[in-house]
């Protein structure tokens, strides 16, 4: 179940991926629409962040490109921005929480140029939109888990690119701030962006997302949700997994099991 | 206590070298690899040796380049060593550096006859004897010490790498792929900033030699650390630190009448320790035993 579109934003054409001879993305053919909130979905290690990885020219494909924009990457990167898994880097960084917001904006500045107050004031907007703020000028060491994951989103905002790919931005958030993320990610889509996002939580993608890829390895499905998010593409998507959780619920529900009863 | 022109030269030479030492550490640190400014410290020997036998002279530009290339060369192995071979980093780093400086110490023996230059120099140091090292021009104008020159030149020049590639510098160090996700080349920062390194290390191994400079490189940005939470501060804090190393070092060095490089590391870990003690997060049992009064009451 793959739906392709005419102008595509993202073209992914026979894309294979391996470490050390162990496939871990094998013949990913695909093609996104413009202005949509698209979900990854996929069981660990099914290539979720490998793909995302690839598109950014941060692993290099064995077989397989990329075209963003109709376009080869280095042509287009100051569209298109990143953010990577809040686990990626070292959070006890002597910076503050503008100082990483505004290196959103380092891309676009070049070689040698500072950032002065237009880049400030594109950082600050950024922040207002995720809400924090009141925690300009804190250090990025003292923020929880969320906090740090919102700066990360501020950070990718700042570029103010056309195409978004998002790794895990929800994880560690809690159930308020990843309902307000996903609204700022809808205004996002609606105003015409394109926001790719690695995603965990079947329940939610299924209330959020416009597209949702499904991912295991090989692509199982890619298209509007309403088509994609079947039981019969979840199962193939998440295997025996999925199964297994189906089954224990069944078995639960069949002998009215309830642990406080007794 | 005497301040006369020697001791103020030998602390503003101190203090230049370890202030451009500890400007690089700042950045080996955040990018947790100070073990790496270590290697690049000893891996220079042999591009050392081969520059002085080219040219014939410990003073030369070739000796500058040679080490250079070296410095440059470890990094790379180190790089090898670890995504290609799959070898942990502090084991690429140990492999790397002993294996290059043996090679140093082979070619220093081989061509001992040709080559005013021992380990002992390479590895030590000595900024005592520089009020008599001078730079004197062909028409016999005496413009200072030499080692100062080079000091100010080296100060120069990492304080101009750091103002231009600040931005670069920082992005990187904090968050690699994303900097590549937006087109800054990591890799080519890392390299120039490695290339900084090893100069810095060559140009100051004559007056504090190689082991003192890997303590200048990791001990004041690391006390700095402790105190700062934003990176000017601690650019600044670490600036202020070797400037207090080379003053406290020299008159310490020169009332008990030992080694001066020796004495500024012992102060520079000194104040390490003094950081630690007062920021670090020490078990209740270290603090006392006396009970709260919360406790005596209930």
């Amino acid at each position: 179940m793959i739906t392709h579109v005419s102008q595509p934003v993202l073209e992914v054409h026979d894309l294979t991926v391996s470490y050390e001879q162990h496939p871990v993305l094998w013949n990913v053919d695909l093609s996104l629409p413009a202005g949509k909130l698209i979900g990854i979905l996929g069981p660990n290690g099914a290539g979720k962040s490998t793909l995302i990885k690839s598109i950014m020219g941060l692993i290099t494909p064995t077989s397989g490109y990329v075209k963003i924009f109709d376009k080869a990457l280095p042509e287009v990167r100051s569209r298109i921005s990143y953010v990577p898994q809040r686990e990626s880097v070292d959070w006890n960084f002597p910076a503050s929480v503008l100082d990483v917001v505004v290196m959103g904006t380092y891309g676009k500045l070049g070689l040698f140029r500072r950032p002065g107050k237009k880049e400030i004031q594109v950082a600050q907007n950024a922040l207002e939109q995720v809400g924090m703020t009141p925690f300009a000028s804190r250090q990025i060491a003292e923020l929880s888990g969320g906090q740090q994951q919102r700066v990360f989103i501020a950070r990718a905002l700042a570029q103010q690119a056309d195409l978004y790919l998002m790794d895990e931005p929800f994880a560690g958030v809690d159930m308020a701030t990843e309902t307000a993320i996903f609204q700022l990610l809808q205004d996002m889509a609606a105003a015409g962006k394109t926001v790719l996002v690695v995603h965990h939580d079947i329940h939610s993608a299924m209330n959020f997302f416009d597209w949702v890829i499904m991912l295991n390895l090989h692509l199982v499905a890619s298209g509007p949700k309403e088509q994609v998010v079947t039981e019969e593409l979840l199962r193939k998507t998440y295997g025996g997994k999925l199964n297994l959780l189906t089954q224990v619920t069944d078995l639960i529900r069949k002998q009215d099991f309830n642990p406080l009863k007794r | 206590m005497t301040v006369d022109t020697n001791a103020l030269l030998i602390i503003l030479t101190g203090a230049l070298i370890s202030i451009s030492c500890g400007f690089l550490g700042v950045f080996l640190l955040l990018r947790k690899m100070s073990m790496t400014g270590d290697a690049i410290s000893h891996a220079v020997l042999p591009g050392i040796v081969i520059g002085y036998f080219v040219s014939g002279s410990q003073r030369s530009v070739e000796v500058i380049i040679g080490a250079g290339l070296l410095g440059i060369l470890s990094t790379l192995m180190i790089d090898a060593l670890r995504k290609k071979a799959k070898v942990q980093l502090d084991a690429s780093i140990g492999i790397t550096f002993t294996l290059l400086f043996a090679i140093g110490i082979i070619l220093i023996n081989l061509f001992a006859y040709k080559v005013d230059l021992d380990q002992e120099c390479v590895l030590y140091g000595e900024i005592a004897y520089l009020p008599i090292d001078l730079w004197i021009t062909q028409n016999g104008l005496n413009l200072g010490p030499r080692i100062t020159w080079l000091a100010g030149l080296n100060f120069f020049l990492v304080s101009g790498f750091i103002y231009l590639l600040f931005k670069e510098l920082s992005l990187t160090s904090f968050d690699e792929n994303f900097s590549s996700a937006i087109g800054i080349p990591a890799k080519g920062v890392n390299l120039a900033l490695m290339s900084m390194v090893s100069y810095t290390t060559v140009s100051s191994f004559e007056s504090v030699g190689a082991i003192l400079v890997v303590a200048l490189l990791v001990v004041p940005p690391s006390t700095a650390y402790l105190w700062t939470k934003g990176l000017i501060p601690l650019l600044r804090l670490t600036a202020a630190l070797g400037i207090l190393i080379a003053i406290l070092g020299y008159y310490l060095a020169f009332w008990i009448d030992s080694s001066i490089a020796g004495m500024m590391v012992a102060v520079a870990g000194a104040f390490f320790f003094g950081s630690a003690l007062i920021k670090g997060k020490w078990p209740q049992m270290l603090r006392g035993t006396s009970p709260s009064p919360e406790s005596l009451l209930s």
